[in-house]
């Protein structure tokens, strides 16, 4: 029934990314699971994703602890409740800064700014597809191996950055930020959580 | 001689002056540094001003703006410019807010529990562990906002980012695109030259090299590139003072050419008239560069200025060129008074050679050799190039008119005693200051310049070039003690808001005592797994993820303290070094000064810090000492000039009433100059003292010859023809340099030009011969 509901899958990346396009400012509530090899289980963060349009992202944690880091001018300032802010240049955290370049062309629609800096491939199983940016410059494949968003219809689902140590944060978006999880969810729940986006 | 032969022997003489010219320029090297114009410093402290003047942490600094273009194309080019620079032998930092905080030399890591505070206020145990484990947990949820996965392990309380931050400027712009950004929009960068900053000519060589990177970038395109700084004032005021001086001498070279063509009716002089100068300057470097290898900038400017009295022995020779008699025999009749001039002006210069400054030095072996060239020239090289056809000026009817009217002129015997009251009235009541001590006012900078500095220092959180905070003790570990010791008073004074930031010795090294302190509150092994496990208990890192945190604390516990002189010689301690001098035993600290906004309460607040160990050094304040100082010399050696100029004119003479004559009209233009200056609200600089040592030299020329006894009106008449030729040239070519706006060419050209008319009315009335 919903999947009859759902529009088509756009035949090629460009008509999909178009279709994604949101105007700015535009919010989102998430849940991120991410990732870090010192880690032995996995860091689950539930927050809130503000895109104000141009280079400007704000990512803001509510728990299990606050913090905001907000991104613009090609700054990243963090402020983590009880502590001084951190104002760190967006070349310092290349992951940070591809995700939020990444984030505005797919919210802006701008797939020649996207295909500029990413190799883009678009996967399709169902209604639901795979949208996988990898990229194109060496300096920044040092540190990223790529950008995944799974999604149904014209509704972005999950947001993966690989990063190329290893490290992985898995942003569950919109409503599938108030899927229940496990624990200590491992890739492979979370790539099936992903993947039944719309079913 | 054949007019052939004439012809052959000038354009030889001309070409010897060329190849010399050539020769003398290549092994002579041109210094520009204003220091070797001072005198030799007595004190360590002393010595300390006059290196620090031109090597100061500030004085070093140029500042860069690039702007007019986007943010992203600025930042490449920013970029781009400091890898130029940081190949480029001529600088030796070279900044853009690109560097990474985070690194640290590895060879200093296992210091870092050393170096860094941390342990002066906590230990390592669970409570502080557990803090900081909780910390970098949640840094690991922000991709790259934290450390590196391999340094976290090795250091998960951030000593290293400390250091980092600890080891930066307080005050630095803000970072746009990864380099730094002022808030106008432009990026800005900040070189240290290897020269000091008052070398105008090494630090136009290295703004030239700057400017050549920055426009073979490729993307340069329509950005500008903005220079700045104390280094950037110093050659553009060389510069513009050069250029200035140069225009306004061409044009009184052409006004001196044309009016030796109408004074002689020949244009075929101007080929001889340059001789004795030029081979006298020519000779005069040569001496310098074979005595001491290289010349001062300066010393060639008042040099050049001194041997201009030179420019008269040809006149005189021209002038007294009689009908019916050679070449030869009317330069055998003024020689032997030619000759007492130059000998004389010669023996003055040697006081200039007693003064112990070595830039004197130069410049009295520099004026004697060219003046006594010059002379030898004149005497046994001129005759014999002459042009052979001339007209005796003798029989001019207008000049014996001037001459008959000079000569009944009423002379009022009371008048040079009236010159010299009013003189002497007019010094003592000067409204304004007797010297100007501050050599930058000579060579002012242009106030929309100043101001654009003074926005790029505080944008670049650069330090102040006028202060620098002074800490001596008799070991370098001694002034890091001391640094530790004022450390909390610097820090009251920043948070009041006196200064901004100082930049104290003991933020990149701790005493040996702090480092020692540090590393006794370090915890053993079995303690410190202990702890670290206990803080672990609430976290989810990988289990011995910490082993080297554990490893590092362990080796620090044993390592042999951080001595500066093993900090200083490693690749990070270069700041240090530059900190750390050592002069006649003791050891200064010297701490840069960022931002004075109220100098009086420092001073006040470091007078009271810590009795004579700490002090405030007011750079400017000291050299303006240094140039009084050197000034004082320059005065007392011209007092034995003119002393020693009037025993020899009295030993030539063997009559002390005719060297009377002769001396006191000299010395009486001389002070009346002065007071007309003074009374003008002049206040004298060495520029003054230079010029008027010049217009002193032709004086003496004009009282000699007037004194000098003929034997008919027609000798008279060429007397007063050459000396009529040198006064007009003397005030057109000096006038001309007073219509200057820049301060240092007026104060040569009003003082040379007024001092030269004094020179000739007072010659006219105290020393020239009644008619008999």
């Amino acid at each position: 029934m919903l999947a009859a509901q759902a529009p088509p899958v756009p035949a090629d990346a460009a008509t999909l990314i178009a279709a994604l396009a949101r105007p700015a400012p535009a919010s989102t509530a998430y849940t991120e699971v991410r990732f870090a090899r010192p880690l032995r289980a996995p860091l689950v963060l539930h927050g809130q994703l503000d895109y104000g349009g141009g280079d400007r992202l704000g990512k803001r944690i509510d728990t299990p602890y606050r913090e905001t880091t907000t991104i613009g001018a090609g700054v990243a300032r963090v402020e983590r409740e009880g502590h001084a802010p951190r104002e760190i240049s967006l070349e310092r955290v290349p992951v940070l800064a591809a995700l939020l370049g990444g984030l505005s062309a797919l919210l802006g629609g701008d797939t020649a700014a996207l295909a500029d800096r990413y190799a883009i491939a678009l996967g399709a199983e169902g209604d639901a597809w795979t949208l996988t940016l990898r990229p194109r410059a060496a300096e920044l494949a040092r540190h990223l191996r790529a950008i995944v968003v799974d999604g149904h219809g014209h509704e972005p689902g999950c947001l993966s950055l690989e990063e190329a140590e290893g490290d992985a944060s898995v942003l569950l978006l919109g409503e599938l930020a108030r899927a229940p999880l496990a624990h200590a969810p491992t890739r492979a729940q979370l790539a099936a959580v992903c993947r039944h986006v719309g079913t | 001689m054949s007019p052939l032969r004439r012809y052959a022997l000038i354009a030889l003489c001309w070409t010897a002056l060329g190849a010399a010219a050539l020769s003398v320029r290549d092994g002579l090297v041109i210094r520009s540094d204003l220091r070797s114009f001072m005198p030799p410093a007595r004190a360590a402290d002393q010595r300390l001003v006059t290196e620090e003047i031109g090597n100061g942490p500030g004085a070093q600094l140029l500042l860069l703006a690039i702007g007019n273009a986007a943010p992203p194309q600025l930042a490449r080019l920013s970029a781009g410019l400091a890898a130029a620079l940081r190949t480029d032998p001529r600088f030796t930092r070279v900044l853009n807010g690109a560097e990474d905080v985070t690194s640290l030399d590895p060879a200093l890591l296992p210091y870092r529990y050393l170096l860094s505070p941390t342990l002066d206020t906590a230990r390592f145990d669970a409570a502080f562990l557990a803090a900081e484990l909780e910390q970098r947990e949640e840094d690991l949820a922000t991709p790259g906002i934290g450390v590196l996965d391999d340094l976290l392990a090795r250091d998960p309380t951030l000593e290293v980012l400390k250091l980092g931050q600890r080891w930066r400027p307080a005050h630095v712009p803000q970072v746009r695109e990864g380099v730094w950004f002022s808030p106008q929009g432009e990026a800005l960068l900040l070189a240290q030259t290897r020269a000091p900053g008052f070398d105008p000519a090494a630090q136009a060589g290295a703004i030239e090299a700057l400017r050549r990177d920055f426009d073979g970038l490729p993307d340069a395109g329509a950005a500008q590139l903005t220079v700045s700084g104390p280094g950037y004032f110093a050659a553009a005021a060389a510069k513009t003072t050069r250029d200035e001086a140069e225009r306004l001498s061409a044009i009184g070279v052409l006004g001196f050419a044309l009016l030796l063509v109408l004074a002689y009716r020949s244009a075929g002089i101007l080929a001889v008239v340059a001789l004795p100068l030029a081979a006298g300057a020519l000779g005069g470097l040569a001496a310098i560069g074979l005595t001491f290898g290289g010349v001062h900038g300066i010393t060639l400017a008042f040099g050049f200025t001194l041997l201009g009295v030179a420019q008269e022995y040809p006149i005189r020779l021209f002038s007294h060129r009689r009908a019916g008699a050679t070449v030869a025999a009317s330069t055998a009749d003024v020689w032997p008074l030619l000759r007492l001039a130059i000998v004389s002006a010669c023996i003055a210069y040697l006081a200039l050679a007693a003064s112990g400054v070595p830039g004197l030095q130069q410049l009295a072996l520099f004026t004697i050799t060219g003046l006594l060239i010059a002379g030898a020239v004149t005497r046994w090289l001129l005759p014999e190039v002459v042009p052979l056809t001339f007209d005796d000026v003798a029989a001019s009817p207008w000049l014996e008119r001037l001459r008959a009217r000079l000569a009944h002129m009423p002379r009022p015997r009371p008048l040079p005693w009236l010159v010299l009251a009013g003189a002497l009235t007019a010094v003592s009541f000067a409204p304004t200051p007797a010297w100007q001590n501050d050599l930058a006012a000579l060579a002012p900078i242009p106030q929309a310049q100043l101001q654009r500095e003074g926005e790029l220092r505080a944008a670049l959180g650069a330090p102040d070039v006028r202060y620098l905070l002074v800490l001596e003790a008799a070991s370098a570990d001694g002034v890091l003690r001391l640094s530790e010791a004022i450390a909390p008073l610097t820090g009251q004074w920043m948070s009041r808001g006196i200064v901004d930031d100082i930049e104290l010795p003991s933020r990149y090294l701790p005493s040996l005592a702090t480092q020692r302190a540090r590393q006794e509150r370090l915890p053993d092994r079995a303690t410190l797994t202990t702890a670290l496990d206990a803080a672990l208990a609430d976290r989810d890192f990988q289990p011995g993820l910490f082993a080297p945190f554990v490893d590092d604390v362990e080796t620090a516990r044993s390592l042999p303290l951080l001595t500066p002189d093993a900090f200083m010689h490693s690749p990070f301690g270069a700041r240090l070094q530059a900190m750390l001098v050592q002069r006649d035993g003791r050891w200064f600290g010297l701490a840069a000064v960022h931002g004075v906004r109220d100098a009086q309460e420092l001073e006040r607040g470091v007078r009271a810090a810590h009795g004579g160990d700490v002090r405030l050094l007011d750079l400017k304040t000291s050299s303006e000492a240094l140039v009084a100082d050197c000034r004082e010399r320059i005065l007392v050696a011209l007092g034995a000039a003119l002393a020693l100029l009037a025993a020899a004119v009295a030993v030539a003479f063997r009559d002390a009433r005719r060297a009377w004559h002769v001396i006191a009209p000299m010395s009486l233009a001389t002070l009346a100059v002065v007071a007309v200056l003074r009374a003008c609200g002049v206040s004298l600089s060495l520029f003054h003292l230079v010029a008027l040592t010049l217009a002193a030299g032709l004086g003496l020329h004009y009282a000699l010859f007037f004194e000098r006894p003929v034997s008919d009106a027609a000798e008279a008449r060429r007397t007063l023809h050459a000396t009529l030729v040198c006064v007009i040239s003397a005030v057109l070519v000096f006038g001309l340099l007073a219509t200057s706006a820049l301060p240092v060419l007026r104060a040569i050209g009003v003082t040379v030009a007024l001092g030269v008319a004094f020179h000739f009315c007072l010659s006219t009335q105290m020393a020239q011969r009644r008619d008999r």
